[in-house]
């Protein structure tokens, strides 16, 4: 039996433009961006290329476009690099983000304060909002930088950055989103927001894993993490991955000019997918479901079941899913993002499914049989006659 | 149980070694629909790395290489919490109690095959494997035996006396006919990445083989257990002082501060007193042994009944006759044994075949017999 990949949103296969676009460098413009010959230049114009076409899809600068090397690099760069920037002007850095951050966020912020500054989070409740409140007392209280994801990874939510963004902005305080999971599934424009600073993957929109962009707004001061060189303006030293780049730009530039009819295409596969599940599962709850949602995530919550031999159960029928969050597989409690929503959700198995490109009508109306197939076995879930 | 539109599915039990690896490598080679499982046993972050933990992190690492080589599905399952409350609370208590457990009979009889079990049966499975060496005999359905394995170095049937007999119809021992040398070279010739992987000695949840640590860090402060207090003979004669009685195992030599003339063993921990009791081989000799938390995997044998029993890992099974009928389950042995140490397993055999086991309460002491 062939198997449905349905984890989109834990990573992505590399899509054709990207694969031919990177071993094109890989295989001809091989070069350093910083030799002053002809392999060089040809490299450096690959490498200026893809930055050119990151910034018009996100509508920056390019010159505000850093490559880096992946999400999680990204947010470190972001929160940690900007507490080093407020270090070093004699300030102490304060980083403050949302309960539902990804652990790239969170673990940056964490470190912020191992380093001698402080972190705290803003509560996000079910219908996605965030507590206002607090976020007005952390701003009065010298926040250095805020951050907010705008999509979270786990049950899809889309937040209202723009408001935070706002209010942050008008409190002089700098703002950060990891856009990792919104690329390509709902707007992003540096342009309509007044983000600061912004977290890309490539993995995550059909690019190679390793490869990330940070955007910088112009006159927002970050420090480097790591010393070296100068590439990528000093702040990410070490020889460019031209072909990443590369690949990472053409990911970037097709996710957001198939951003609407896709995210019209995965809505209708997932909400046929929930309506599957809803209709064959008593008690079925859906994460997310009061607030504004991404399309390519559909997270539930099946009572009384073994989280794990539910994964298990469903990978032996050939349905790929997973546990909320890849990262967070083998816990048994909650995520911190369920928990952060809903409180402890004691016995309730969570399982994600993320369409994608590949994904049809026919592949979720499986992966909801074998859903129902797996928990037959399972005793005390009672499946609809 | 049989399903002839497709093959039987077995779930087995992979540690990373290299024995639960041939094991899944055999039932696949005999056909079966094999889905490999790790239990993650406890939370390995605090603990240094360490390659001899078969149950690691590197462990689990291994068993999913494994797993693909061999072209089966590979699942963790976490099963921490149980672990915890059967296994390691109860290593932890045995020696606050002055007892010496043993956390693997634990850990087989209430935990890992408990928890496959149940995990089995979620997945639609018809059977349940480990690379134990032991062998079973499903011929005299609905109740099969388990015999040692013929390897008689590696034999792990001292370990499973506590598996309920409910269970043994779905068990499977693919190892049970095979000695050690033989499981390496399987592996070696299947090419797989855990043949050379050294022997796991240590407890797994005792990583650096020091489980003072653990108690120290599990008991309350100042627990007797972990208090000094005086070594003594029988006749109470003070030899000396130790820090602890929960560092004493009965049968041991080593550990005593030496310089006492003659050799000798710990042969009694008091904990009531905080005494650990030392003597002669001969006064540590015990002509019986009061077993509790027995677990039978066939008809009890009536009172009066020859019966061979294990008091040891590695050790043989010696003759005794079982005396059940007054009070609590004794067994009084053909020769006084040494070293009867309470909170070790007692498993009995007829012949190889397992009968059944359980703790060791108390050892007799000579006078007592009357």
């Amino acid at each position: 039996m062939s198997s449905i990949y349905l984890d989109h949103a834990a990573t992505t296969p590399i899509r054709s433009e990207v694969r031919e676009g990177m071993m094109a460098v890989l295989d001809g413009d091989f070069g350093n961006p910083s030799s002053a010959h002809g392999w060089g230049r040809r490299a450096a114009a690959r490498l200026e290329e893809a930055r050119e076409k990151v910034a018009q899809a996100v509508g920056a600068d390019r010159s505000e476009i850093y490559f880096v090397r992946g999400g999680t690099e990204s947010d470190n760069m972001a929160i940690l690099g900007h507490a080093e920037a407020v270090r070093g002007r004699g300030g102490t850095p304060f980083a403050v983000v949302s309960a539902i951050e990804h652990k790239a966020v969170l673990g940056a912020a964490a470190e912020v304060a191992n380093r001698g500054g402080r972190w705290s989070t803003i509560p996000v409740y079910p219908d996605g909002t965030l507590d206002m409140e607090v976020l007005d007392t952390t701003l009065a209280d010298g926040a250095s930088i805020v951050s907010v994801m705008t999509v979270n990874n786990e049950v899809g939510i889309h937040l209202p950055i723009e408001d935070v963004a706002e209010r942050t902005r008008a409190h002089g305080v700098v703002f950060h989103t990891d856009a990792v999971q919104a690329l390509g599934k709902v707007p992003v424009s540096v342009q309509d927001i007044p983000i600061d600073l912004l977290s890309l993957t490539g993995h995550k929109i059909y690019g190679a894993k390793g490869t990330g962009v940070l955007f910088v707004r112009r006159g927002v001061e970050i420090n480097p993490l790591i010393f070296g060189g100068g590439q990528e303006r000093a702040l990410r030293p070490g020889t460019e991955d031209v072909a990443g780049a590369v690949g990472m730009s053409i990911a970037v530039d097709l996710a957001v000019q198939e951003q609407e009819s896709e995210a019209t295409r995965l809505r209708g596969l997932r909400d046929l997918l929930q309506s599957r599940l809803e209709n064959g599962i008593n008690g079925l709850r859906i994460h997310g479901d009061v607030a504004t949602r991404a399309p390519h995530i559909l997270n539930v919550g099946i009572p009384n079941v073994d989280p794990e031999a539910l994964l298990a159960g469903l990978d032996l029928e050939g349905i790929a899913a997973s546990a909320g969050s890849a990262c967070e597989s083998g816990a048994q409690t909650a995520s911190h993002v369920l928990q952060a929503l809903y409180g402890r959700l004691e016995g309730v198995a969570a399982l994600r499914f993320s369409p994608g490109h590949s994904t049809t009508e026919n592949d979720v109306i499986r992966a909801a049989e074998a859903t129902l197939t797996v928990l037959e076995r399972m005793p005390s879930v009672e499946a609809r006659a | 149980m049989k399903d002839t539109t497709r093959s039987q599915r077995i779930l087995v039990a992979m540690s990373g070694g290299v024995d639960s690896s041939v094991a899944a490598a055999l039932l696949v080679q005999q056909g079966y629909d094999v889905v490999g499982a790790t239990m993650k046993t406890f939370c390995y972050s605090g603990a240094t790395a360490s390659s001899k933990t078969c149950c690691g992190l590197d462990g689990i690492a291994d068993a999913r290489r494994v797993s693909d080589a061999l072209g089966i599905p590979h699942y963790v399952f976490d099963v921490e919490e149980d672990f915890t409350r059967d296994v390691i609370d109860d290593f932890v208590s045995e020696y606050a109690r002055g007892r010496t457990p043993n956390p693997c009979v634990r850990c087989n009889s209430n935990t890992k095959f408990k928890d496959l079990m149940e995990r089995g049966r979620l997945l639609g499975c018809d059977g349940i494997a480990s690379g134990h060496y032991v062998r079973i005999d499903h011929s005299n359905l609905p109740s099969p035996a388990l015999y040692r394995g013929v390897d008689t170095s590696k034999d792990q049937s001292y370990f499973l006396w506590g598996l309920p007999t409910e269970m043994l119809p779905l068990l499977h021992f693919p190892l049970g006919d095979l000695t050690k040398q033989q499981v390496r070279e399987q592996a070696r010739a299947l090419g797989l990445v855990t043949a050379d992987k050294p022997e796991s000695q240590e407890i797994c949840f005792v990583p650096t083989g020091n489980y003072r640590d653990l108690l120290e860090k599990r008991l309350e402060a100042r627990h007797p257990a972990l208090e000094p207090g005086r070594i003594i003979r029988r006749d109470g004669e003070v030899l000396g002082e130790h820090s602890g009685y929960a560092n004493f195992t009965v049968g041991q030599r080593k550990g005593l501060g030496g310089g006492f003339g003659e050799a000798l063993y710990v042969i009694e921990i008091r904990a009531d007193s905080r005494e650990v009791v030392v003597g002669t081989a001969e006064e540590g000799a015990s002509p019986g042994v009061e077993i509790g938390e027995l677990n039978w995997q066939t008809t009890p044998p009536p009172d009066g009944s020859p019966i061979g029993v294990q008091i040891r890992y590695r050790a043989p099974a010696v003759s005794a006759t079982v005396h059940s009928t007054n009070g609590p389950f004794t067994l009084v042995f053909d020769e006084p044994q040494q070293a009867v140490t309470p909170g070790q397993s007692a498993v009995f055999f007829e012949g190889e075949r397992v009968l059944g086991g359980g703790r060791i309460e108390r050892a007799l002491v000579a006078a007592k017999i009357g």
